[in-house]
């Protein structure tokens, strides 16, 4: 049988080529549904409630206001306010997080004695509920009790009680610490993973090149890491934008609005005054800037692989 | 043969399916089994959710009214309003729910409760509610009830009876006798305040103790918002000064919340706090009775007492489909039987029964009679839409700018008056 057969025989007929084309959208119908039902659809009401005037209790009064809302948020100070320590809340704590993460990960990656009880306790933060933490570092942060003045007084740095919390230049690093302290082990996992799955030959070829410790860990093990690096600092620029638990819980945005960040902003205006029309237009600007972090993450994503 | 056997196992699940038909169709029919329950859904809040007191309630009222069952779901204060608010948006509100004045005006305004003062008319319980009190359910005072008294409170203030015998300072009944006492305990260098004001999380009821003991009023008698009066300003800025220029606060004033304020009059770190009836067996236990005194709130005018009352209802939804069995379990909860139970609890606050209100064991009790005492010329939050927003976020956002200096008294009093009116 010739190959012009043989390819002829294993054509599917027109009729059978349409069935087969309808077997497959029809087995991707659930998913597109729950895809249209998940995401789409929240997505397309976010939109339409932040372009019409509604009160939660009264949503079958809404009237169309177009940019109004939109408009309105640009023009409360407060807002550009949430939108500054909202930039600083996220790059301070994805940075640490990655620095310290890192330093975790290298050394959970030596072999020594009892590292897979320190691997396992190094998740906890990770593992414990954001009220939980957030309750933790308000007893650690309290002036009166907490275990950080104390240790300042010990050691005569601080003479009187001191609020972390109450203090507006304290109180935003004081809640960026606790997210630290419980994002770390994230980050540090992620690489970890990533280290492992680094060729023990390279470094051995590195160190045959006469290649030290920060050569080896320069040339051989950050360009692997690359992927892994960006996308665990893009998935945590996502996540970390939008986490407003611990603030919410140790300070409520306070004091005044110097913790406040702009996922805590379109909260108050949606539950605390019902105008959830205009904390849907915050909510859908905060959504747009992190749409654009995608992109350039899916870009530098493109470009790693390219390279590889 | 596989055939025979399918058809056998379809004829056994078709025998179960008419079995299981037939018995839930007896199951309705009258005289064959239970009569048909009418479910009250019932959301609240409960200030310590392990007290046995509510299940054994919830199980008398159900075992006493067999055509009614009451499902209760206990929901955290601090996440109930949000909840109740979605839930009501999207029609799946419950059909009692325990409630908070401070949200009248808004869920009023949304018509999303049902007036009671039809149902109240014909309750043979009304005569014993203290007369006062059902203005805490109404928007204004001759308008419709919307909220049934239940459990209110009334701010006053703990002192440290033992530092205040021992330094010969009398507690104090005035403002400037409050300074002075509070600058006399006042000690920094030993981490010694005299007074815990609370500038976090839901002092604001603190705050508005303060304000109308001062002199100042949220709404004059016509209804109209004279929170930001030249009056009311003056009165705000002594509260500001306790912190500022006093210093008889602690540095974590502006972000103390209820834990901080307790802990530190708990801890010997402040010699007054100001709460009400529901702190008294906490810090009686942890400093010991003859430790504990309690005074009214202190007033810039003795003539003229002022102080905050805040009272927990129950309402009725409007989307309630079983209103008349909503109203016999609501009503039940305010009759003298269920609210001494409820009041001698680890939730206690004050009945609101005359009845209750003068028998011995509320009278025996100075934290009790000090609060009952001061009910008479409580006043509270107004019935006004914008006073959610207010008490729930907006409050604390502005006072702690106006005690770390960031803005004035007049400013903080003109965002409160502004989201007052608001619509």
């Amino acid at each position: 049988m010739t190959d012009d057969a043989r390819a002829g025989a294993a054509r599917p007929s027109p009729s059978r080529a349409r069935a087969d084309r309808a077997l497959a959208y029809l087995l991707l119908a659930p998913a597109c549904v729950l895809l249209m039902g998940l995401i789409a659809y929240p997505l397309l009401r976010a939109v339409w409630l932040s372009v019409h005037d509604v009160r939660l209790l009264q949503l079958g009064t809404a009237t169309y206001v177009g940019a109004a809302q939109y408009l309105a948020s640009w023009a409360d100070p407060v807002f550009w306010t949430s939108v500054r320590q909202t930039v600083i809340w996220t790059v301070g704590i994805v940075g640490a997080q990655l620095v310290f993460g890192m330093c975790g990960a290298l050394l959970l990656n030596k072999p020594f004695r009892g590292r897979a009880f320190w691997r396992g306790v190094a998740l906890i933060p990770w593992a414990s509920s954001s009220v939980l933490v957030a309750m933790m570092w308000l007893w650690l942060l309290d002036s009166n009790y907490g275990v950080l003045n104390d240790v300042l007084r010990r050691l005569g740095l601080l003479h009187t009680a001191f609020a972390w919390l109450a203090e507006p230049a304290t109180a935003l690093p004081a809640v960026m610490l606790a997210a630290v302290w419980q994002g770390t082990p994230f980050f540090a996992v992620m690489l970890l993973a990533g280290l492992q799955a680094i060729p023990e030959d390279l470094y051995e070829a590195a160190r045959i090149d006469g290649g030290g410790g920060w050569a080896a860990f320069r040339y051989v093990t950050l360009p692997l890491l690359r992927p892994t690096i960006l996308i665990t600092t893009m998935l945590r620029t996502m996540w970390i934008a939008n986490y407003m638990d611990l603030t919410f819980v140790m300070t409520g945005g306070g004091p005044g609005v110097a913790t406040l960040t702009v996922p805590l902003y379109a909260y108050f205006a949606a539950y605390k005054r019902l105008a959830i029309g205009a904390g849907a237009a915050v909510a859908m600007q905060l959504a747009v800037a992190l749409a654009g972090a995608v992109l350039i993450y899916m870009r530098l994503l493109g470009s790693v692989e390219a390279v590889e | 043969m596989v055939r025979q056997r399918g058809a056998s196992w379809c004829a056994r699940l078709l025998g179960v399916l008419l079995v299981v038909a037939v018995s839930g169709w007896l199951g309705v029919m009258p005289g064959t089994a239970q009569a048909p329950t009418t479910v009250v859904n019932y959301w609240l809040w409960l200030d310590d959710p392990t007290d046995p007191m509510f299940p054994a309630l919830i199980k008398e009222f159900n075992d006493t009214h067999p055509g009614i069952t009451v499902q209760p779901q206990v929901i955290p204060l601090a996440q109930f309003h949000d909840k109740l608010v979605t839930a009501i948006s999207a029609g799946s509100g419950p059909d009692v729910s325990r409630f908070k004045d401070w949200w009248l005006g808004e869920f009023v305004q949304a018509g999303a409760l049902e007036p009671l003062s039809s149902y109240i008319a014909h309750w043979n319980g009304r005569a014993d509610v203290i007369q006062n009190l059902w203005n805490t359910g109404r928007i204004s005072p001759t308008g419709l009830v919307y909220m049934m008294p239940h459990q209110f409170i009334t701010f006053y203030m703990y002192y440290r009876k033992d530092w205040f015998q021992q330094a010969g300072v009398q507690p104090p009944r005035t403002f400037d006798e409050f300074v002075a006492a509070a600058k006399k305990f006042t000690d920094p260098s030993h981490n010694r305040y005299g007074f815990g004001l609370r500038g976090g999380d839901g002092g604001q009821d603190q705050w508005l103790a303060f304000m109308v003991a001062g002199g100042a009023r949220m709404v004059d008698p016509l209804g109209h918002v004279v929170i930001n009066s030249p009056k009311a300003v003056a009165v705000n800025q002594w509260y500001i000064d306790l912190y500022r220029t006093q210093k008889v606060a602690p540095p974590s004033a502006p972000s103390d919340a209820y834990a901080q304020v307790l802990g530190a009059f708990e801890g010997g770190i402040t010699a007054m706090f100001a709460h009400h009836v529901g702190s008294s067996v906490l810090v009686t236990g942890k400093l010991g009775a003859s430790a504990v005194g309690v005074v009214p709130i202190p007033v810039a005018d003795p003539k003229a007492p002022a102080t905050m009352a805040t009272m927990a209802g129950n309402v009725m939804l409007r989307e309630s489909g079983h209103k008349a069995a909503a109203w016999t379990f609501l009503s039940w909860l305010t009759e003298r039987g269920a609210m001494d139970e409820w009041s001698r609890s680890r939730q206690g606050q004050l009945p609101v029964l005359t009845s209750l209100a003068s028998s011995s064991f509320y009278q025996t009790n100075v934290f009790f009679t000090t609060s009952f005492d001061e009910a008479k010329y409580a006043i509270t939050w107004p019935g006004l839409p914008g006073v959610g927003y207010v008490s729930a976020a907006l409050w604390q956002q502005v006072m702690q700018q106006a005690l770390l200096g960031q803005i004035s008294s007049q400013q903080m009093l003109d965002r409160i008056a502004t989201a007052l009116e608001s619509k």
